[in-house]
């Protein structure tokens, strides 16, 4: 496996060490602890990711999609649970949870190893930097210390994302919101992740770019075979993109199974409800 | 010149040297490691060398002998006016003389003569922080100091690579000081840089205005950030040669007049010495 969580959890406020078992998808308050009030955004969760896998993860908003990702990228601190990434061993030989890695290991494995796009371009890019070096900061995060390879690196991926040569050295705020996110792609493959978590890639987009974008991010999967965790709330876009799927609720794991499976014959009360509410 | 019988020697209370001392002591234990100090009010103005100031005054004893340079001039009105607040608050000898000096305060420059074991650099830095271009949250650039991550300042370079064929750092340019921090060495120009690398002296660098201490111990791997392609190349001056005394492998000023331009030495006592031996060379 590539990717494996056990019982990962993510809980805002004080917690009352009971937060998890009295809130979760048939708890009454929702996400939110009766006795302290504190919100659980992921209750208890299991998930295994294959090599070349491709993910998606679907619930309605406040669900906990987003913060499963930044969990796993490790934006924001896990309250409780293991996370194992790519087979890696401590001393012992024993499988090491990434998250009491020192923070030099944690830094290069966002680095190198796992790569985030975000739905809002200015969280993925930095706009003080151009877009050419914006794609070679994950490459330089990767320890690459030769400018023309580099450089060279930087331009297939620029040219990977349909970008004229040309601008690559223009700066993020000079490109359209559809480019950009196509920058942002480039810059996240340009490490050669093992792992590319998606937080609504395409939301806010219009649908021709949409399509293109979604194109892009499936030729470059089966192009690269790194695995990828989708998060959306389109199922349009699950849909198109994913093999599994994952259904989230209230921050726990209500059902899970093949795409094709979830979206013709939903088990789950609460997917009948997500499906049938497709436009 | 005789201390002043009305003022503490050197001026600050001992309290505040102690205080000055313990944070000189940890950023020598940690090459390159930015430390926090309290950085007194002095008699001059935040922005004008307070720090240097404060950190020659925390560390002059009665035995020392001072210089004090700006731009590589002991004669410039800013050099002056330290160097004889200093000499009055310490009653200690000074010279222009870069070989005798123990304690040498510099403002963007190292001298031309070879540093000798036992002697002090100490700098005056405007800004100590060399992640302040790339991160602007101080929490983001501890926790990236910490895990030796420089990949937004090396991000700086590949623009300037790009887009200039060079960087366009002319002068501060980052350093990795033992392998692990980067630091901005004061802005002295990249002619200087190598100047650092395993130096004999110990470099301590004073930012008061932005009350920040850091140091590079004696032997210290100094080496700037560059790409393993890309040479690092420092400040060249092909064909010139200083006006005063001929000395071509040194940072000259290019001076603009009437006339057209003008190459000097920037290191006034270089110059001096370059000319006294060749007026011995004439006499012999």
């Amino acid at each position: 496996m590539l990717l494996e969580l056990e019982a990962v959890s993510k809980i805002y406020g004080i917690g009352c060490g009971e937060c998890c078992a009295l809130t979760g998808e048939t708890g009454a308050g929702g996400a939110i602890c009766p006795r302290c009030a504190s919100v659980v955004a992921v209750n208890q969760v299991d998930l295994q990711v294959a090599e070349g896998e491709v993910l998606g993860v679907v619930g309605e908003s406040g669900s906990g999609k987003s913060t499963l990702l930044q969990l796993i990228y490790q934006d924001q601190p896990v309250s409780s649970g293991r996370i194992f990434f790519n087979g890696m061993l401590d001393q012992k030989g024993e499988r090491q949870d990434i998250l009491t890695l020192p923070s030099t290991l944690k830094a290069r494995l966002r680095g190198r190893d796992m790569s985030m796009i975000y739905q809002n371009p200015h969280r993925g890019l930095n706009f003080n930097f151009s877009a050419g070096g914006n794609i070679a900061e994950k490459i330089l995060d990767a320890n690459e210390r030769n400018y023309q390879t580099i450089r060279s690196r930087a331009l297939h991926f620029f040219t990977k994302i349909e970008m004229p040569p040309s601008r690559i050295d223009d700066y993020p705020d000079a490109f359209s919101g559809g480019q950009q996110q196509r920058i942002q792609i480039a810059k996240a493959l340009s490490s050669s992740p093992r792992l590319l978590l998606l937080d609504e890639p395409t939301t806010g987009l219009d649908v021709s770019v949409q399509a293109r974008i979604l194109d892009l991010i499936k030729a470059l999967q089966r192009e690269m075979g790194f695995a990828m965790i989708v998060v959306s709330h389109d199922l349009g876009v699950i849909n198109h993109l994913t093999d599994l799927t994952l259904v989230m609720k209230n921050g726990c794991l209500v059902e899970y199974g093949l795409t094709d499976q979830i979206l013709e014959d939903p088990q789950h009360a609460y997917t009948q409800l997500l499906v049938s509410s497709k436009l | 010149m005789t201390r002043q019988s009305d003022v503490l020697f050197g001026f600050l209370d001992e309290d505040a040297k102690k205080e000055i001392r313990r944070a000189l002591l940890k950023a020598v234990a940690l090459p390159g490691y930015i430390v926090p100090f309290a950085s007194r009010e002095m008699p001059v103005a935040r922005g004008w060398g307070t720090g240097g100031l404060q950190v020659s005054l925390s560390i002059i004893t009665e035995d020392d002998t001072l210089k004090v340079i700006d731009q590589g001039c002991d004669g410039s009105v800013n050099a002056v006016n330290i160097r004889d607040f200093i000499t009055a608050v310490t009653g200690v000898s000074e010279t222009e003389n870069t070989t005798a000096a123990t304690i040498i305060q510099t403002r963007h420059r190292v001298p031309e003569h070879q540093l000798q074991e036992g002697q002090i650099m100490v700098y005056q830095v405007p800004y100590p922080e060399v992640l302040d271009s790339v991160e602007p949250d101080t929490a983001r650039q501890k926790e990236m100091h910490a895990n030796n991550d420089y990949a937004k300042l090396w991000v700086l370079l590949y623009e300037d690579t790009s887009q200039f064929g060079d960087s366009r750092m002319a002068s501060g340019y980052p350093v990795a000081v033992n392998g692990h921090y980067v630091m901005d060495p004061s802005p002295i120009p990249k002619f200087d840089i190598a100047k650092l690398n395993m130096s004999p002296a110990l470099h301590l660098y004073g930012a008061g205005r932005e009350k920040r201490i850091y140091a590079i111990p004696p032997y210290t791997e100094v080496t700037p950030l560059t790409f393993a392609d890309r040479p690092f190349q420092v400040e060249a001056f092909p064909g010139k040669a200083c006006e005063r005394c001929g000395s071509s492998r040194v940072f000259l000023d290019e001076v603009h007049l009437d006339d057209g331009v003008h190459y000097f030495c920037s290191d006034t006592f270089h110059c001096d010495t370059t000319l006294d031996s060749q007026g011995d060379d004439h006499a012999a």
